[in-house]
């Protein structure tokens, strides 16, 4: 009898034992994405955990303005998602937090999961690698292009189908337009301080500026091309008459009062509800080289507490390839170029309106590596705010653009001093 | 058991009362004081868990104080709050006055004050968006209309001289709702017969308004006159959303630097030390409040 009892016993144990052994790896996958982005992940998620009985994975999606912070304190707390994004220009900041995928607790996450470099576009593989450690699997390449009112070209007399590339060509464009009663340019999305600044770093970086030299010992923009520059943007809102300080170019390129309009990727499904007959073009040649400004995001594993188990990572590892092969989605749908080069040449994508419409101008300025990435540097926060804050006093007129840059370049200098 | 505390507590009847506020104090000690009191402790650290935090007494304050951008923050927020309590507070009380002047049993009171009430109801981003897109250059109702009426109309928010004006009458639209409700049942609390015999003796409005109203409405004043200073000097989210902060640092109030510092350079050692500097200067301003007031024995 007694023995009976110890089969039944083991029997359960077995039993409940094999219950466990199936229970699939439930992964958590935090990011920052919004709109259209977001609803883009959560379809290649949903395909993910359509296709894999043996992990599933949460997926959980907003804000950004706090994404980092959040990431920072979930590690920090010992309760971070398995996965999650960070953009190329954090990884100085980040990586204490992220996991070195070629050196992790459980070994070289990328041989283990046969991650090939070479799929991926090679300046966003290579900016995923710091003090010898590789952080990052890039997803993408996203930036600013030049969007254009077809019908409203027509109308002053400009080609819809040759929209200006040249700064000749963009200055008779935008008196053309101005001179009908138009708004002509907006060079800065919503004008918000950080669109300002970004396109500032345009004009500088397109005359062959840099910011800051090669140690970020001291800023480098406070020069004639940094003033031109500056310059250039104040008198698009000012005295050149293409735009006014305070607008809003978003909404006066759907309202189709604009003729041309600045803005990134992302602006893609808003221009389509719009109803405007509109084009999309890379970033003209202003001065010199065509650079535009742009970002890339990248997927990570962050910082994982101490114990956690190979079959998570690899888990993990798993899904950052699966979102890589099936990229071609986001690109699709979400609007940024995907960095695997397989997936660059889907069929699917290729046909579709979005690539044929704007897509394929955002990767050719991604293929010759005119996607210009911001600052890299573990105060570029605070940089970027020390020289925002300047660069809008200069639009709105409040300052002259060499009292903005000499503000600027003080604090900035005052920032990497540690002061 | 049950009689053993029973006569436990009968001899200690101190220790009864610790017991009935002890759910309390225990949620007030995790969920408020504890934070605190860690906030203030981070404030002396180089805060970094990861690599481990390293104890530098006072020098995220000497850091704060050398700061011209912190400065900047401060007297913002002092000027964002002498614009926007006295806006708060005076709209409340007009409304309060009006609602109750009225009276309540008259047609479409009700639907007056719920009008009034509402926008308390909407989140700060709702105020924030509605705002911002009242105020827009090209589209905004309100910019179109000034600029219909006046021939020079400045773009308010992003011009250095009235974002933070903007944003203060924008919160007042937003909270003053609130403050209408409060002062308008410490206004009902006035007995009628003190109007009946002044106005019987002879006094006018405005010396009814000033001997009787004032006087005895000064309890609801004070609560109003509290929750609107620990606003006004907390504001963020409007400003974030409205602004930025911006034209260039115009209007970037304390909260909102704290922010940048803390969630987006990740210096929270700083940040918090800047959370320590707001909570004193609000636990001075409150208590500055209520002397002025002359209703220490009302707290009391």
């Amino acid at each position: 009898m007694r023995r009976w009892w110890i089969l039944a016993v083991l029997g359960v144990a077995l039993l409940g034992l094999q219950v466990w052994a199936a229970e699939p790896i439930k992964l958590t996958f935090q990011t920052l994405f919004h709109e259209a982005d977001a609803q883009a992940m959560e379809q290649i998620i949903n395909m993910f955990n359509e296709t894999h009985d043996d992990i599933q994975v949460e997926l959980i999606q907003g804000g950004w303005t706090q994404y980092y912070a959040q990431f920072r304190l979930s590690v920090i707390s010992g309760n971070p998602p398995q996965l999650g994004v960070c953009h190329t220009n954090k990884l100085v900041e980040m990586a204490d937090y992220l996991t070195p995928l070629d050196a992790s607790s459980v070994g070289n996450l990328l041989e283990m999961s046969d991650i090939d470099p070479d799929n991926y576009v090679a300046a966003n593989w290579a900016a995923g690698e710091l003090g010898g450690y590789h952080y990052l699997i890039p997803l993408d390449t996203h930036g600013w292009g030049l969007w254009y009112n077809k019908d409203l070209f027509a109308e002053v007399g400009l080609d819809p189908e040759n929209p200006p590339q040249t700064l000749e060509e963009f200055i008779d464009a935008c008196e053309k337009i101005k001179a009908a009663g138009y708004y002509a340019f907006h060079p800065a999305e919503d004008a918000a301080p950080r669109k300002l600044r970004r396109i500032w770093y345009v004009f500088f970086w397109q005359m062959g500026g840099e910011l800051f030299d090669k140690d970020y010992a001291h800023a480098t923009f406070n020069n004639p091309k940094g003033l031109l520059a500056l310059q250039f943007l104040v008198d698009i809102f000012n005295d050149f008459g293409w735009n006014k300080p305070g607008t809003n170019g978003y909404s006066q390129f759907a309202a189709g009062e604009l003729g041309m309009l600045v803005a990134g990727n992302w602006y893609y499904g808003t221009a389509v509800k719009s109803g405007i007959n509109w084009g999309y073009a890379p970033m003209p040649n202003f001065f010199g080289t065509p650079y535009t400004w742009g970002n890339s995001h990248q997927l990570v594993i962050p910082l994982q507490p101490a114990g956690t188990s190979q079959q998570v990572y690899m888990a993990a590892m798993e899904v950052l390839k699966f979102i890589s092969e099936h990229s071609h989605i986001w690109t699709m749908y979400g609007g940024h170029i995907t960095a695997y080069k397989p997936e660059a040449e889907n069929p699917e994508l290729l046909a579709s309106e979005y690539w044929t419409r704007s897509g394929q101008w955002l990767n050719e300025m991604a293929q010759e590596g005119l996607v210009h990435f911001p600052i890299n540097h573990p105060k570029g926060s605070e940089l970027e705010h020390a020289i925002q804050a300047q660069i809008e006093l200069a639009v709105t007129g409040e300052i002259s653009p060499q009292e903005a840059l000499d503000r600027a370049e003080e604090e900035c200098n005052r920032i990497l001093a540690g002061g | 058991m049950f009689r053993r505390l029973g006569r436990f507590l009968y001899r200690h009847q101190g220790l009864e009362g610790i017991l009935y506020v002890l759910p309390f104090l225990g949620l007030w000690g995790v969920f408020l004081a504890w934070p605190v009191g860690y906030g203030i402790y981070i404030s002396l650290f180089d805060w970094n868990p990861l690599k481990g935090s390293r104890f530098v007494g006072l020098a995220n304050y000497i850091e704060l104080f050398h700061e011209e951008r912190f400065w900047n923050a401060f007297a913002n927020t002092f000027k964002f709050a002498g614009m926007t309590i006295p806006l708060i507070i005076g709209l409340g009380f007009v409304f309060a006055l009006m609602i109750w002047g009225w009276g309540r049993s008259r047609r479409g009171t009700v639907l007056v004050q719920s009008i009034l009430f509402f926008p308390y109801l909407l989140t700060v981003s709702i105020v924030a968006i509605i705002w911002k897109w009242l105020l827009d250059r090209d589209f905004g109702l309100i910019q179109h209309t000034l600029s219909r009426i006046f021939p020079s109309v400045p773009v308010f928010l992003t011009d250095p001289a009235w974002a933070l004006p903007a944003i203060a009458f924008a919160t007042a639209w937003w909270l003053a709702g609130y403050r209408m409700v409060v002062l308008q049942a410490g206004l009902e609390e006035i007995p009628r017969e003190l109007f009946e015999s002044a106005a019987i003796d002879g006094a006018r409005s405005h010396h009814q308004f000033v001997h009787i109203i004032l006087p005895l409405i000064k309890p609801s004043l004070l609560f109003t006159l509290v929750l609107t200073v620990i606003s006004a000097f907390r504001t963020f989210g409007q400003v974030l959303m409205m602004t930025e902060g911006g034209p260039g640092r115009s209007s970037e109030v304390l909260a909102l630097y704290l922010y940048w510092v803390g969630f987006d350079y990740f210096q929270v050692g700083k940040a918090a030390a800047s959370g320590v500097v707001l909570l004193v200067l609000i636990l001075i301003l409150t208590l500055i409040g209520v002397r002025l007031l002359g209703l220490k024995s009302e707290l009391q």
